[in-house]
């Protein structure tokens, strides 16, 4: 047969396509980011520093909810005042309404946080005076990990 | 000289020029490293080369034709001397402009290989069969060669090798005597050329993709890249010795081309990031090509005089394939891939987040994995740098593997696209296969 050739190219890559999508071969999907506004799972903590960990991923959270950002998206334009303006130009805000968010998203996390029993007074002052008073790059300081001098 | 080794020598000849168009892809990294540029510009020391020859094989078919000896000899002359100048290139411009030397030299020495072959042959039949294949093992072995020069010696020696062995060529014209065909060349067959047109820019995918991919995706160092992908030519070599027995060349080129787009859209649709899955669609596309260039090759020249002037419009067609592959896939892929990479860098920063390394160090390690992945600009990062100064514990290594495996799978899908519309372009060959076959029953 003058075309069996052509037939058995044709089952071999039909069968050679058939079986990678079959292993899962189709389409890449990341792995999913969390809506930001719904609430998430309580985490069971040891230690102030995995309580204030979690008093600050709650910010994040209020945070990102009121811009509309997802919480990875904020953590990464934390790193500097130059990452929070791109983030802004990006959403079609100013710097100060994501300023503001994010005073008022550790302000909320923080007295949420309180009023759980997850932080004491100490802790709830010092980051509440942060959330209020601190310039915006020493906020963000706080917020990158110099947290630890509350422990 | 004995005919065997006069055929051996030019075989050698047509072979390194003809590898020229994919040897250097295993090196793209590196030398995109050395002269700081970007993955579309680093394409065109393979576009250049590719794009020059496509340009000159038939003028220099034509050139070949009155005086083949000569036009070997100066070929492979301007060939080795290029060779050298890419090796010792010291800028990106003039290892491109080199690279065009290479090509011009290449188109010369390729095309009057045709007609010594002949000469040394007795026969068209058999010289075309020898010019075909031994094209088709330059092509397919290239990337295996220079991965392993560029691991052993660095990329340059890939260029440096060349040179002598190309001057070694030289022997086979050693008192060999060529009568030049001087009929009037008559029109190409245009739909065998077309064919190999659209062939040879999906194969670009195989030859080009599938090695950025394992080296530049996957970090396996171009050695064992290099090896990977011997399974191609490895298929092809071992096809070609039955394939005769297979039908008649349109049935062959069909069933090359079916094979060929099988083994690429199983490329783009791998169901993991580990160099086994490619082995399978790279023996398909190893049948494919074994089948494939040689059956298009002959049905191309068959009946047509003088063979030089036709075999310049085969090279002219394959490497015009060639570009048309890496200037319609690169962008492809580079779109595809920092697309995949935000969304990559976003599930990682969730997967620091959510992981169990001490909560302080969480904030500074999502910043350090953004920072390798902005500092690696257009290149594929290499998260594990973020951890290297990291302790090291279970729960910082079990985060390092997951946020590899996300960036693996990000990258793998990024190649998924350019590979898939490869195996289309190896699909749409079937039109002028099948149009070309009507001409032959007419």
């Amino acid at each position: 047969m003058k075309a069996a050739p052509i037939v058995v190219a044709t089952a071999v890559a039909v069968a050679l396509v058939g079986s990678y999508v079959a292993f899962g071969g189709t389409s890449y999907e990341p792995s999913p980011v969390a809506d930001p506004c719904a609430p998430r799972p309580a985490r069971e903590t040891s230690g102030t520093g995995e309580r204030i960990e979690v008093v600050l991923l709650a910010a994040a959270d209020e945070t990102a909810c009121t811009l509309g950002v997802s919480r990875e998206e904020l953590v990464l334009a934390l790193r500097s005042v130059d990452e929070l303006d791109a983030l802004a130009e990006q959403e079609d805000r100013s710097r100060a309404e994501l300023e503001d968010a994010l005073r008022a998203g550790l302000e909320r996390a923080v007295d949420e946080a309180e009023r759980e029993g997850l932080i004491g007074d100490t802790s709830a002052s010092a980051l509440g005076f942060a959330a209020e008073r601190l310039p915006l790059s020493l906020l963000l300081s706080v917020l990158r990990g110099a947290s630890s001098f509350l422990d | 000289m004995s005919a065997r080794g006069r055929r051996g020598l030019v075989g050698l000849g047509i072979a390194l020029a003809l590898a020229d168009s994919s040897v250097v892809t295993l090196a793209l990294p590196d030398i995109l490293r050395r002269f700081e540029v970007e993955i579309p510009e680093v394409a065109w020391v393979l576009t250049s080369y590719n794009l020059v020859l496509a340009a000159a094989a038939v003028p220099a078919a034509y050139l070949a034709r009155r005086r083949p000896v000569p036009a070997f000899v100066v070929g492979t002359l301007v060939f080795a001397a290029a060779s050298l100048a890419c090796g010792l290139a010291s800028s990106f411009e003039l290892l491109v402009g080199a690279r065009c030397g290479q090509a011009i030299g290449g188109a010369l020495l390729v095309c009057a290989a045709l007609d010594l072959l002949t000469a040394v042959d007795g026969t068209d039949a058999r010289a075309v069969r020898t010019w075909a294949m031994a094209g088709v093992l330059g092509a397919a072995l290239g990337p295996a060669a220079g991965g392993i020069l560029t691991e052993t010696l660095g990329w340059e020696s890939i260029f440096l090798v060349q040179a002598p062995l190309a001057l070694l060529t030289l022997v086979a014209v050693w008192r060999l005597r060529v009568r030049p065909v001087v009929v009037p060349a008559g029109r190409p067959n245009v739909p065998a050329n077309l064919a190999l047109l659209l062939v040879s820019g999906a194969l670009t995918a195989a030859l080009f993709l599938l090695v950025l991919l394992l080296v530049d995706g996957w970090r396996i160092s171009p050695a064992a890249a290099g090896v990977i992908v011997t399974v191609m030519p490895a298929a092809a070599i071992a096809t070609s010795r039955f394939a005769e027995r297979l039908g008649s060349a349109a049935v062959r080129a069909a069933s090359g081309a079916i094979l060929i787009a099988g083994g690429l859209a199983a490329l783009g649709v791998l169901p993991g990031s580990d160099w086994w899955w490619t082995v399978v669609p790279q023996l398909a596309v190893g049948v494919g090509l074994g089948l494939t260039l040689s059956a298009l090759t002959e049905r191309a020249l068959a009946g047509r005089s003088p063979q030089v002037v036709h075999g310049g419009w085969t090279i002219a067609a394959r490497h015009a394939g060639v570009v048309v592959g890496l200037l319609l896939l690169t962008p492809i892929f580079t779109t595809a891939l920092d697309r995949n990479e935000d969304r990559a860098l976003r599930a990682g920063a969730a997967a620091v987040l959510d992981s169990d390394i001490p909560p302080l160090d969480k904030l500074a390690v999502a910043q350090d994995v953004l920072a390798v992945v902005r500092a690696a600009d257009r290149e594929v990062p290499d998260v594990r740098v973020a951890f290297e100064d990291r302790p090291d514990d279970e729960e910082y290594r079990t985060l390092e593997e997951r946020l590899v495996s996300e960036l693996d799978r990000a990258v793998t899908a990024a190649f998924s696209r350019p590979f898939l519309l490869a195996a289309l372009l190896a699909l749409a060959a079937l039109v002028p296969i099948a149009v070309s076959r009507k001409q032959v029953s007419v």
